[in-house]
């Protein structure tokens, strides 16, 4: 069990760092789907394994070791208590990052529903009629694309195709609900805040691939993204100080090469990394129950 | 129905992706546009019956108005509703943390070194 329990934090280290690594080599739709789902995992297996550290507190409790005295069995305490009184601490803070996140989430789903209030039902495209260059795609039943008047004056007209292409495929391939689950894997364990940065990132490369497809154009969709970067930093000089992830130049950069391709024994790597701490999770369930069905009994 | 070519690529399009070309089109624009401008300004094999109908059905909804002291047949957007919308974006902007700041946005900041490869990109045609 000592084993057990303290791997998966290792295991979400070894996440982090190759996430990057898989999402400059692997067609984008597949990595973002297998770095989500390992994420996942992982968070569902360091979240466990905190309970599990805590629950092994119970093996202290004094009703345990009387019992225990009584029955004239020697008990194994496999945690030591410093550990497992970190562990509940560590879990009150997850829970409350977790909570934190799902209002986050939450919250900002309600100001979406508030721009679409009112308009007609079946109409995909919102336009704002703002001077502040945006376009984001809104999830939801149907889903839409918010494009402020700026923003589409900017482009050319086959770059409004790329644009709306892009946005399209956001909500096509439900590219919302992807990257939630990857800032709720977050929420629950920390160290896995660079597998989501990849998977956010992954999200924008699908969609320009999925819109160089459509529009038929690799270059054609590098020259949109390019544009669009442009306006929207003329329109915001604040953007300075504002923090650059070189996100745009990395996905214009992946349009004036070809596809990335599916490599699926990396995409099999990844998520056995991911589905390995699970299982170690639920060995190490195996043996807190091992240990306490025989006290508690 | 087999079309060929540049023609089958409009019409592999659906209505509702159409409706949306069209209606960035006009708001593209500074002036009112007639049918036919706008079919060049889509291209791809666009019908101009296809376009007709598509302007009848943003008109249905508001989305779009017949330019009344302009040429005739003309279309420009219908700002009202437009104008609230940017409202209510702004005001999610505002509000922090900015919840838009959550969401998958067509692009991000740059750097001032990032800015200039994007303009000689552009320039030279080089992407």
């Amino acid at each position: 069990m000592r084993f057990d329990v303290y791997t998966p934090l290792l295991l979400s280290l070894l996440l982090s760092v190759v996430a990057p690594v898989i999402g400059g080599r692997v067609a984008p739709a597949l990595a973002a789907r297998v770095l989500t789902s390992a994420a996942v995992l992982t968070a569902a297996a360091t979240t466990w394994t905190l309970v599990l550290l805590a629950a092994a507190l119970l093996g202290d409790a004094p009703p345990v070791v009387r019992e225990a005295r009584e029955d004239g069995r020697r008990l194994v305490d496999p945690v030591p208590e410093v550990i497992g009184v970190a562990a509940g601490v560590a879990l009150a803070v997850v829970v409350w990052r977790v909570h934190r996140a799902v209002r986050a989430e939450r919250s900002t789903r309600r100001a979406l529903r508030r721009l679409c209030a009112g308009q007609p039902a079946d109409t995909e495209l919102i336009v704002a009629a703002s001077d502040v260059p945006q376009a984001f795609a809104i999830p939801g039943r149907p889903g839409r694309i918010l494009v402020t008047s700026a923003m589409l004056g900017a482009l050319a007209p086959d770059e409004r195709r790329v644009l709306l292409a892009h946005e399209r495929a956001h909500l096509a391939h439900r590219h919302g609900p992807l990257v939630t689950a990857a800032t709720l894997a977050q929420a629950a364990n920390p160290l896995l805040a660079p597998v989501r940065s990849a998977v956010v990132f992954l999200v924008e490369r699908w969609a320009d691939e999925q819109a160089a497809t459509a529009v038929g154009d690799r270059r054609t969709t590098a020259r949109a993204l390019a544009r669009a970067a442009l306006t929207a930093g003329r329109a915001r000089p604040a953007c300075t100080l504002h923090f650059t992830d070189r996100a745009v130049t990395r996905r214009i950069a992946a349009l004036q090469t070809s596809p990335p391709p599916h490599l699926w024994p990396a995409a099999l790597a990844v998520l056995a990394l991911g589905a390995l701490p699970a299982l170690l999770a639920a060995d190490a369930t195996g043996d807190l129950l091992g240990l306490l069905s025989g006290v508690l009994n | 129905m087999a079309g060929t070519g540049s023609r089958s690529r409009a019409e592999r399009r659906s209505a509702g992706e159409l409706e949306s070309e069209v209606l960035a089109t006009l708001w593209a624009t500074e002036r009112p546009l007639t049918p036919a401008e706008i079919q060049a300004d889509i291209g791809g094999g666009l019908a101009y019956n296809t376009v007709h109908t598509i302007l009848k059905r943003l008109y249905d909804k508001g989305l779009v108005l017949r330019d009344a002291d302009g040429r005739r047949g003309a279309y420009r957007p219908a700002k009202n509703a437009a104008e609230l919308t940017a409202e209510a974006m702004h005001e999610a902007l505002d509000r922090g943390p900015d919840p838009i700041a959550a969401l998958q946005q067509f692009v991000t900041g740059l750097s001032p070194e990032e800015e200039r490869a994007l303009r000689e990109l552009l320039a030279g045609g080089g992407a």
